[in-house]
């Protein structure tokens, strides 16, 4: 009995840390990305608020906080409501499967800082992503309004396409490391000391394209798409439930996916791989902090180049995007599973 | 004759390392650690050209009139002439060339002596276009249009131009700008920050090709 009461702490300690990480940096990303955007186009972004308007975010909530609700005419209130909720819920739950760092021991009790290491971790993470198309549908539907209708059924199209892709590409990660559970695939790479980037550059590039596609980052920004369909399926919303929808889609989606793609590809929370040779630790005066800063540098350079690509590269048009997921990503995947199957026993030995 | 332009087509190896994704990222990447080019706005202000077409004002009798018409047309109204007033003859000619004439309120009023002068002389900025063609219009250079454009105000009063207000910006405006030389932009740092980055380098002419 002690020991139940011992779990249930550590697990809702475990809950508010990851609530705050990704609520807390979900929002302060906002401010990241307008930095990062601004540079590229060389404005120095906003700058009042704040040190370098370091407290724009805080700005923003407050704005929108206080908006004026406004609701469509003939729009279903209760789908118009759960659409947000279904945004946010699933894609918060994502980072309950993710690991930040290797086991460590407080107080003599030994704590993995991931909040539930089911040995389906991964499944859980791409089921609970495809969750997304539900809230962007449903989203679309419940405003009664041309616009985010369309931006619905595109994101939905591109969606389907590129749950299929992902699945497949992350099958090689997979193959290699002979689990579905997150904590266990980094654990692998650290014992066959091998980041599996280095035997599965393309499964990588065809995460990141179907990772881009996921949050609807550019180029396939269509569900998005200003240009066309003003800001797509959010456009019925006003206040903080139309400032949900981007703050889900494009942060904490990107930092899961891009957690996710650092298990998978980057040895999670290991230092720098010499593939088969043993890990180099620069930061080897952290000490035990040293996994954790490892896990996080990672995963903010993964996620600031996805905002590097955003405000780099064009849109492409619909059609060019599915196609590309049927057509080219599909194939690559395919061939890639059937090599690795090969490839697999030399990285086992 | 048409001449056809073909885009040319990637290679393989291009595709496969995406050398456009790369070649548009280093742009991105070398232009992200550039120093910025812009001005921070409500702290730091650019001055306008001195033909920017802002708010309107009324330039005022002080000696500078275009001679001989302000004369000639002082004469054919019979307008009462006062040093540091408006130079308007009330012609009207300004409420004609207006695409939305209601916007202009032009009032003259006979003084004792006989003479006329102007009295009211109101510009709606709400229903203005900035077009100038009223500046065009001015036979005695006295309505024009100054660098003033920060032009927001807090009731649809604010935006009423009267001659009082007309002639105020055009006294200040004559002060500030009135003597310096024609040119496009004035020297200004700022600009020129952003022109010499922006300097167009054109081919030179082959001979003999």
């Amino acid at each position: 009995m002690h020991s139940f009461w011992i779990d249930f702490l550590v697990a809702i300690v475990k809950i508010i840390v990851i609530l705050l990480i990704a609520l807390g940096i979900g929002a302060f990303l906002t401010w990241v990305e307008r930095k990062v955007a601004a540079h590229i186009q060389r404005r120095p972004g906003p700058m009042v608020v704040g040190w370098h308007g370091l407290l724009q975010p805080i700005a923003d909530g407050i704005k929108l906080l206080t908006k004026e609700d406004l609701f469509p005419r003939y729009g279903d209130k209760f789908l118009y409501h759960l659409a947000i909720i279904l945004a946010l819920v699933p894609a918060t739950l994502v980072f309950s499967v993710i690991p930040f760092g290797p086991e460590f021991e407080v107080f003599g009790y030994k704590v993995k800082p991931i909040l539930s290491d089911v040995n389906v971790g991964l499944l859980l993470a791409f089921a609970l992503g495809s969750m997304a198309v539900y809230a962007v549908a449903l989203a679309g539907w419940a405003s009664n309004s041309k616009y985010p209708l369309i931006a619905s059924m595109r994101k939905a199209g591109v969606l389907v396409s590129y749950e299929v892709v992902i699945t497949f590409a992350v099958m090689g990660p997979i193959i290699l490391a002979g689990t579905l559970s997150t904590y266990e695939i980094v654990q692998k790479q650290i014992e066959q000391k091998l980041w599996y980037i280095w035997v599965q550059p393309v499964a990588f590039v065809v995460y990141m394209f179907a990772a881009l596609a996921e949050m609807g980052r550019v180029p396939f920004d269509v569900q998005e798409a200003e240009a066309e369909l003003v800001t797509g399926f959010t456009v019925e919303y006003g206040g903080m439930k139309f400032g949900l929808f981007p703050l889900v889609e494009w942060y904490i989606e990107g930092l899961t996916l891009s957690a996710i793609a650092v298990v998978l590809f980057f040895g999670g929370w290991s230092p720098i791989n010499i593939p088969f040779v043993g890990f180099i630790d620069p930061l080897f005066f952290l000490g035990g902090l040293s996994p954790f800063v490892w896990f996080i540098l990672k995963t903010t350079l993964l996620f600031l180049f996805i905002l590097w690509l955003h405000w780099t590269l064009p849109r492409y048009r619909i059609d060019q995007i599915t196609q590309t997921a049927w057509k080219i990503m599909l194939p690559l995947t395919l061939i890639n599973i059937v090599l690795t199957a090969v490839l697999a026993p030399i990285v086992w030995r | 004759m048409i001449k056809k332009v073909a885009v040319k087509p990637l290679s393989w190896i291009e595709r496969i390392f995406f050398v456009d994704f790369i070649k548009g990222l280093t742009i991105t990447l070398k232009n992200a650690f550039r120093k910025t080019i812009t001005t921070h706005y409500p702290y730091e202000k650019l001055t306008p050209p001195k033909r920017f077409r802002g708010f309107f004002a009324h330039k005022v009798v002080d000696g500078t009139e275009p001679q001989p018409a302000f004369q000639e047309w002082v004469n054919r109204y019979n307008i009462q002439v006062e040093y540091g007033k408006s130079r308007c003859v009330v012609c009207l000619r300004c409420k004609r060339a207006c695409p939305v004439p209601q916007l202009f309120e032009i009032e003259g009023k006979k003084l004792p002596n006989g003479k006329r002068v102007v009295s009211v002389f109101n510009m709606n900025m709400l229903l203005c276009t900035y077009c100038g063609f009223c500046v065009d219009a001015c036979p005695v250079d006295c309505l024009y249009q100054t660098d003033i454009h920060e032009t927001a105000g807090y009731s649809r009063k604010d935006a009423i131009l009267t001659l009082e207000i007309l002639e105020q910006i055009g006294r200040d405006w004559q002060l500030r700008r009135e003597r310096e030389p024609d040119r496009i932009w004035i020297d200004d740092e700022q600009r020129q920050r952003l022109w010499a980055e922006n300097e167009v380098k054109l081919p030179k002419v082959q001979e003999g090709v």
